[in-house]
């Protein structure tokens, strides 16, 4: 949910009507708060047509002494208005509001310059603000989207990475942005990257869109885009947020340090001037690792240290906006080898990564605007493998091969967008957007990294206030591969009344191929694996609908529902195959055909603080063995239910919340000789998932926050895959590490 | 770095045990060297890329370690006539249909390559046909079967040499006929009609006689009944329900036969059945040590890893090995790495009392 901030034109106007009122004295004191207790800044209050005050930013607010019984209006964005007496007895003037439902709208910014309402939106973007991950206490963004319909995560417990998939497809079709710039990870630019090195305290509120927005963003969003929008300082204003959280890892946990899940987290934002405001922040996520079933030194999810920090600047002026943000990723993954009588191999994950952005907006007049938003990212990962003998306490760096290995990535991100409002009904948005990597590494061949080079134009025509209809298109140039020439698409939105409102989208995906695709070359006594430098683009044709609905039933209740559904019909996806020059290569192949389908239910009903929500989806993926047995039913659906409820305890002053999720059984075919029809059906389990928390405010700024995560204790999920294979990895797959117990404690300060 | 180095040069070991042989042979009141009670050996595997077989004797503390690419083909000196191929680069043999040469050239080759029939690797569902078989080649299955008892009936093979953790050569082909109690072998280059004929007589006192196509007659194992069990990587198989027979052609690293062509017998005993520490003579009995089965070590001592685990020694077995001499040795892996590098595990063993 997201207010927008509306209160800052407000207090312009406030403002001018106190300089209007400077006269009158003001002497009786009176403070503004909600139902939580907590101060509500710059309410409003007024008692006739044009005389009237602001609070400040703890609600104080002052009134001349000369008003007695009277009335006075007080209003805040967000809240219900409240008219109240004033008479002789009152000393201090205690005003509560309780929130006003129908105001909470959602913003979002992925695809244009400025934030835009979720509603008026051409795009269907899901939000997730900070109050969400704030009453999920969670540590990293697995735990936040983990319950969400169509997202799911599969862990790579080897490295203590996870990967996400979104819509029925793998991590590389999702580009993962920060404020818009492109992260880079361990497979390079957007290739499947790990979620979980974000640090989560940092997060403003997170948008999903689903469905390619190739045009304005590139390669590699064929299955959608998660942008990550950071907080920034608010103006004149000190803000301080502490966190300390310990957590249990299933039943494993120790006071502070060792095993279990302790997050530190310190963020600041200073607005020093209306032009000039900094932020700081610094997060320590030290995760202690869980066996599970094994006795000895190894683990099965391995111990991770992360340390992660962010710096920005921000200036302002009349029309000019200027960000300047730093991250650093500082991450720690061991790995125990097994014991043994003589020797042990242990091994470290190190990944560092700086990742700068720049963003910036100038407006050369209220119809034409320009943005600009540049990131430069260098990302390494090094193995480092070390032995120790147990007998002779000897230690030393392993000699094997790749025990030692190391693994750089840099990108180059820069991107112009300019706004053109031509006409009332008519705006041009057109830009440039230039991507540079260049990846180094033990296994990945000579490369000259890989220019990216993008020209796009949208134009968005809104023939009345009910419709709006935003056709683009984008032309690439790529240095490693042929780009396709053109990708069109066209979104749109009509409201077919106030509240229902229809959307549409049809796009021309694509994804180029990474620079591990293309370069990466692993080989061993079992693996002759070799990248393809000849590597075509995967396209996709995608569409997507939906039909939303809100509606306020009474002051207190308001009603959500969407429904919606999409089609991806991927071509020449990049697939593994034997190497038709020499059969003993793997290598990558322009081979495949892929499809995705779906449909989405979402429903929530907020009643005054409290909230349901409940969504449903089924997503079918192709059955790819369909190919080469017709006989087989061409898509394969799984379904996913999910649920929040939100609870707000009047009488404890504290809320009550559950996140649950079932992740219904994938299913899928392998082929087998011995079956009658050629193929067996296999699947991976279905699973539920929950998560509850109670928390609880108090003086107004400590947030205390106890809870059980992974309630139902699921811990691995059995892939049945009928007969054993001959590199069978296991039946069962990692979900999580049981049911673990959290308490923790958020101090906010703001001056 | 290291601190137990117990390589010994073949010829070393081969003077060494020349003496020997001619003493118990001899039944000359000579004093016997009493057998090793107990050692700890590091496997001379060569490192990573495991290079070498690493033949041991356990009643001397010896081993002989030979590079695993020195030899192709392995001529049988007993009775028989088996001639094996060198399973230990991953070599796979193909019968032509034919007993000329001039037959057999660069089509047939090229046909082989494109369909993969003499590659190990996962996707050839075929392989076992072209392999020897790897618990016991004598008497199970060897591809290349009984010498030919004549030049005119001995079928042409075409020979990939293995490039399983050993660099690729050129293919062969070949023919191998009987000559009184001796092996005539003839071999070019596929696509070549140059013959080489080369005669391989047998030799009493090794299970094989050793040949390379460079070389001719090379010196691979010890003599047979000097040593017990042999450290190495090469094919075996795995069950694969859609392979030939179920089973695919697999090829191993820390691959370990004991010598069952030279009376040594084996058995693996569980931890938890009899801890390996109070293992003595009175669990001999009933014991029944296998002489067949040269895999009984094979790579069980350790497991091969997967997505989330690490290849490791499994502490919770070790083995009886009984050498000719009737000794029975226990005996247990302590480490898949030396330096955090494979192919020099190392292991314990006692005398059994």
């Amino acid at each position: 949910m997201f207010r927008i901030d509306l209160n800052k034109i407000n207090v312009i106007i406030l403002l001018f009507l106190l300089v209007v009122n400077f006269s009158v004295l003001a002497d009786r004191k009176g403070v503004v708060k909600d139902i939580d207790g907590k101060s509500i800044p710059f309410a409003s209050i007024t008692w006739s047509q044009d005389s009237g005050v602001v609070a400040d930013e703890e609600g104080h607010f002052s009134i001349p002494d000369t008003l007695k019984n009277q009335k006075i209006r007080v209003s805040a964005i967000g809240y219900e208005t409240s008219v109240m007496d004033i008479n002789d007895s009152t000393s201090i003037i205690k005003v509560q509001l309780s929130p006003n439902t129908t105001e909470l709208t959602e913003v979002v910014v992925t695809g244009y310059i400025d934030p835009q309402s979720a509603k008026q939106s051409v795009y269907q973007v899901r939000t997730i603000s900070k109050d969400i991950i704030k009453n999920r206490a969670a540590g990293n963004i697995q735990e936040v989207l983990n319950t969400e319909l169509g997202i799911r995560f599969s862990q790579d417990n080897a490295i203590g990475s996870s990967n996400l998939e979104m819509m029925g497809m793998a991590g590389q079709n999702i580009k993962v942005l920060i404020d818009g710039v492109p992260m880079v990870g361990r497979q390079g630019v957007n290739n499947e990257i790990n979620i979980n090195q974000i640090d989560v305290n940092q997060i403003e509120r997170i948008e999903i869109v689903e469905g390619p927005m190739s045009v304005v963003y590139g390669a590699d969003a064929l299955a959608g885009v998660i942008n990550i929008i950071t907080k920034r300082p608010e103006t004149s204003k000190f803000l301080l947020n502490a966190r300390i959280q310990e957590e249990s890892v299933g039943s494993d946990y120790q006071f502070a340090q060792g095993k279990g899940n302790h997050i530190r987290s310190i963020q600041s934002q200073w607005g020093l001037s209306e032009k000039w405001s900094f932020g700081l922040g610094y997060t320590n996520n030290a995760f202690g690792g869980w066996k599970g079933e094994n006795i000895g030194r190894q683990f099965a999810w391995l111990p991770r240290n992360q340390h992660l920090a962010n710096t920005q600047v921000n200036f302002n002026n009349n029309n000019v906006e200027l960000n300047y943000s730093l991250d650093y990723l500082n991450e720690t993954i061991t790995s125990y080898g097994p014991e043994n009588r003589v020797e042990v191999i242990d091994s470290e994950f190190l990944t560092k990564r700086w990742m700068h952005r720049l963003n910036g907006t100038y407006t050369f007049s209220p119809n034409v605007k320009t943005s600009v938003q540049a990131g430069f990212t260098n990302y390494t990962r090094e193995t480092i493998t070390k032995f120790t003998n147990i007998r002779t306490g000897e230690q030393g760096l392993a000699t094997g091969p790749d025990s030692q290995a190391k693994l750089q990535y840099s990108g180059l991100n820069f991107r112009s967008t300019t706004y053109w409002k031509l006409a009332n009904k008519l705006a041009l948005s057109g830009g440039l957007d230039l991507n540079y990597e260049e990846g180094q590494g033990d296994r990945i061949s000579e490369n000259e990294g890989i220019a990216d080079l993008a020209a796009f134009l949208s134009a968005e025509w809104k023939p009345t206030d009910k419709l709006s209809i935003r056709p683009g298109i984008r032309s690439t140039y790529n240095s490693a591969y042929t780009a396709p020439p053109i990708i069109p698409s066209v979104n749109g939105r009509f409201n077919i009344t106030d509240a229902l409102n229809f959307k549409f989208g049809y796009a021309r995906g694509f994804r180029a191929p990474s620079i591990r695709e293309l370069y990466f070359n692993f080989f061993d006594a079992s693996h002759s694996i070799i990248g393809n430098p000849d590597l075509k683009a995967e396209t996709s044709h995608s569409f997507n609908t939906s039909l939303a609905m809100d509606r306020k039933v009474s002051d207190k209740v308001k009603v959500e529902s969407s429904l919606s559904g999409f089609y991806n019909d991927v071509k020449n996806q990049i697939t593994y195959g034997i190497s038709p020059e020499d059969p003993r290569l793997t290598s990558l192949f322009n081979l495949e055909e892929f499809k995705t389908g779906g449909l989405m239910i979402r429903n929530k009903i907020l009643l005054g603080k409290s909230s349901l929500d409940l969504g449903m989806s089924r997503i079918g993926r192709f059955n790819r063995i369909s190919s080469e047995i017709p006989a087989l039913e061409p898509m394969l659906w799984s379904t996913e239910i999910n649920s929040n409820l939100g609870i707000y305890l009047p009488f404890a002053d504290s809320y009550l919340n559950v996140f649950y999720k079932w992740t219904g059984a994938l299913p899928a075919f392998v082929l087998d000789t011995e079956s009658e029809s050629g193929a067996r059906a296999v699947q991976m389990d279905g699973f539920h998932w929950m998560d509850f928390t109670f928390k609880k405010s108090l003086f107004g700024n400590l947030d205390f926050t106890v809870g059980v995560r992974n309630l139902l204790d699921i811990k691995n999920i059995q892939s049945n895959t009928g007969d054993g294979s001959a590199h069978s990895g296991g039946a069962s797959r990692p979900v999580g590490y049981g049911r673990s117990y959290f308490i923790g404690m958020n101090y906010q300060l703001f001056k | 770095m290291k601190k137990y180095n117990y390589i010994v040069l073949p010829f070393v070991l081969a003077s060494l045990g020349l003496g020997f042989s001619s003493c118990s042979e001899n039944e000359d009141p000579i004093v016997e060297v009493p057998p090793v009670e107990e050692a700890f050996i590091e496997i001379n595997g060569g490192g990573s890329t495991f290079p070498n077989m690493a033949f041991v004797d356990l009643s001397k503390e010896v081993q002989t370690a030979v590079r695993r690419d020195s030899w192709d083909l392995a001529f049988n000196s007993g009775s028989e006539f088996n001639v094996l191929i060198n399973g230990t680069t991953g070599a796979m043999a193909y019968e032509t249909e034919f007993t000329d040469f001039a037959q057999v050239g660069a089509d047939l080759e090229q046909e082989l390559r494109s369909a993969g029939s003499l590659d190990l690797t996962f996707s050839n569902l075929d392989g076992i046909k072209y392999v020897d078989n790897p618990s016991n080649p004598l008497a199970e299955f060897n591809v290349l079967g009984q010498a030919a008892t004549s030049a005119q009936s001995a079928k042409v093979f075409v020979i990939n040499r293995g490039e399983s953790g050993a660099e690729s050569k050129p293919w062969k082909k070949i023919k191998i006929y009987r000559s009184n109690n001796a092996y005539i072998i003839e071999h070019a280059e596929v696509n070549s009609n140059q013959i080489t004929s080369v005669q391989i007589s047998k030799d009493e006192d090794f299970n094989f006689v050793y040949f390379s196509f460079e070389n001719g007659k090379v010196e691979v194992e010890p003599k047979k009944s000097e040593w017990d069990f042999v450290w190495t990587a090469g094919t075996s198989s795995t069950p694969f329900p859609q392979a030939f027979e179920g089973r695919l052609a697999y090829f191993f690293q820390d691959l370990t036969y004991h010598n069952i062509y030279g009376g040594v017998s084996a058995i693996q005993i569980m931890e938890a059945n009899i801890p390996f520490d109070s293992f003595s003579v009175a669990e001999l009995s009933g014991l029944e040590l296998d002489s067949e089965n040269r895999l009984v070590l094979g790579s069980n001592w350790r497991s091969g890893g997967g997505p989330n685990s690490e290849p490791n020694i499994r502490n919770d077995r070790y083995y009886i090995i009984k050498d000719k001499n009737g000794n029975h040795y226990k005996l247990r892996f302590l480490s898949l790495t030396s330096g955090g590098e494979r192919g020099r595990p190392s292991l314990e063993y006692a005398l059994v009392k």
